[in-house]
């Protein structure tokens, strides 16, 4: 029972940790998409009196992408409704031209404005909206969420590693005879420390799988049947193969920084 | 003969410049002798016998065994050193979770040696302290001058250059004790191993030539 308590002490805090580093990766990967739905569903509209291709309006700028023009003559019908014919042909030929421009990717509000002064620049371009606002409001307000998210993680991994140090510490001090033994003897540090690396693996090896089971668990079922709009719209960012991997590793390297840390703290041979 | 101990002016002390417990001797010890080290309790025995396995920095002067300068000596040349002396202790200090075959063989793992190696070494070790039918028992189902032989068996295992032993038959009856007195005695004469052992008693038969020292009042005494 001792021990096992001693194991979740462990674990928990392990685990904590490494939520936390999926939340990271989750977050970035749903960062990611939201940006590219953003960049998608943007457009910047451009008022020219001359026809534009994307080859000279990459030229300007070559962040934007391509170059859609907007049809004339259901503009023109609007404007004419319920006007006479003569009306239409008239303001068709004074009519200027009008383009949506789509970019490669998503960008912050200062590179929009560059590229709406580079575009009011061109000869015969008269008038560039970016609608920089709105397409940069809804950005700004995740971004701020993930910033807080980050800071409470990283708050979160650090009290979980000196809880995590401090279960090493127990551990060492249940195995400090046997390790003082092995060094009167002349064991190097990581022989010594065998058995506390040998515990601690194991655990980080169960707390990678418990919480790869808990995203599986969230992506599959959770996320299904949740009335959480934006989750259920990003169900399938929850959980990559590949985070079994970074977790996994992460767990590692923690459980080795923790016993090496108490390992070099608790050597009696003198500084030489 | 070559010497594997030697003491210039050593003093030795818990703090820096006081609580001074051995203070300004000098002595060698060759390789090959037996020495007994005796003295009143306190008096740092067990302290002088921890400075020559490094446990304890020399405050003044030069000690040096086993050719490493032990108040310049590095961690790694340390445990390098320690590797090669066998050290008995009073209250044995096995590792109760190991069985006494790998308890035996502690050296052995450190060393690096093969799975094959090391049972041939505790076979052969473990029927030499007459305990080859307690290998696969762990240290406490044994009695004490049965954990005191598997002490002697795990500091012979490496045919160590030296072996120190403090207060080795402390807590024995006198039938143990003699075990480990033969034991500690053939490592002597057939090993060529120096032997440094500290007690409180001489016994009274012993067949091999020793050198003994008396600690008293921080000095170190030789009789003759």
């Amino acid at each position: 029972m001792k021990s096992i308590k001693e194991h979740l002490m462990f674990m928990l805090p392990l685990m904590a940790m490494l939520i936390g580093i999926e939340f990271i990766l989750l977050f970035n990967r749903v960062t990611s998409s939201y940006e590219e739905k953003l960049k998608n569903d943007y457009s910047i509209l451009v008022v020219s009196k001359r026809q534009l291709d994307t080859p000279f309006l990459r030229s300007v700028n070559e962040k934007i992408d391509s170059v859609e023009p907007m049809d004339r003559e259901s503009i023109a019908k609007e404007v004419t409704s319920g006007m006479q014919d003569s009306a239409m042909v008239a303001i068709m030929k004074d009519l200027p031209y009008f383009f949506r421009i789509h970019l490669i990717s998503y960008l912050s509000l200062d590179e929009l404005k560059k590229i709406k002064s580079q575009l009011s620049a061109v000869d015969g371009i008269l008038n560039v909206e970016i609608f920089g606002e709105n397409y940069h409001s809804k950005h700004m307000m995740f971004k701020l969420v993930k910033m807080i998210l980050n800071v409470f993680i990283v708050m979160l991994f650090i009290v979980s590693l000196l809880l995590v140090i401090k279960q090493m510490e127990v551990w060492q001090l249940a195995h400090k005879e046997r390790m003082a033994i092995m060094e009167i003897f002349g064991a190097p540090m990581m022989l010594r420390s065998g058995i506390l690396f040998k515990i601690a693996f194991i655990d980080a090896f169960i707390a990678t799988v418990l919480n790869i089971v808990l995203f599986i668990y969230i992506k599959n079922r959770w996320a299904g049947t949740t009335d959480i709009s934006f989750i259920k719209e990003n169900q399938d960012l929850l959980l990559n193969i590949s985070d079994f991997l970074v977790l996994f590793i992460t767990a590692i390297i923690i459980v080795a920084v923790s016993v090496m840390s108490v390992a070099i703290k608790s050597s009696e041979v003198p500084e030489g | 003969m070559a010497s594997v101990i030697s003491a210039e002016s050593l003093t030795l002390a818990y703090e820096k410049g006081k609580n001074l417990i051995i203070n300004d001797v000098s002595f060698t010890i060759e390789q090959g002798e037996f020495v007994f080290i005796t003295g009143p309790s306190g008096s740092g025995k067990s302290t002088l016998l921890k400075s020559i396995y490094g446990q304890i920095k020399p405050s003044k002067g030069t000690l040096n065994v086993g050719g490493f300068n032990m108040k310049k000596i590095k961690k790694t040349q340390l445990l390098q050193l320690r590797r090669n002396l066998g050290i008995v202790f009073q209250d044995y200090k096995l590792i109760n979770e190991w069985t006494v075959e790998k308890n035996v063989v502690l050296p052995l793992i450190i060393t690096g040696y093969s799975l094959d190696v090391q049972k041939v070494q505790a076979e052969k070790l473990l029927s030499h302290v007459k305990l080859a039918d307690q290998a696969h028992k762990y240290p406490l189902e044994l009695s004490g001058g049965e954990q005191q032989r598997v002490g002697v068996a795990r500091a012979l295992s490496k045919n160590p250059f030296m072996i120190l032993a403090d207060e080795p038959t402390g807590n024995l009856d006198e039938f143990s004790s003699g075990v480990v007195w033969d034991l500690l005695e053939n490592a002597c004469d057939q090993l060529n191993a120096t032997v440094l052992v500290v007690t409180h008693k001489i016994p009274t038969i012993f067949n091999i030539p020793y050198r003994h020292f008396i600690i008293e009042n921080g000095g170190v005494h030789e009789v003759h």
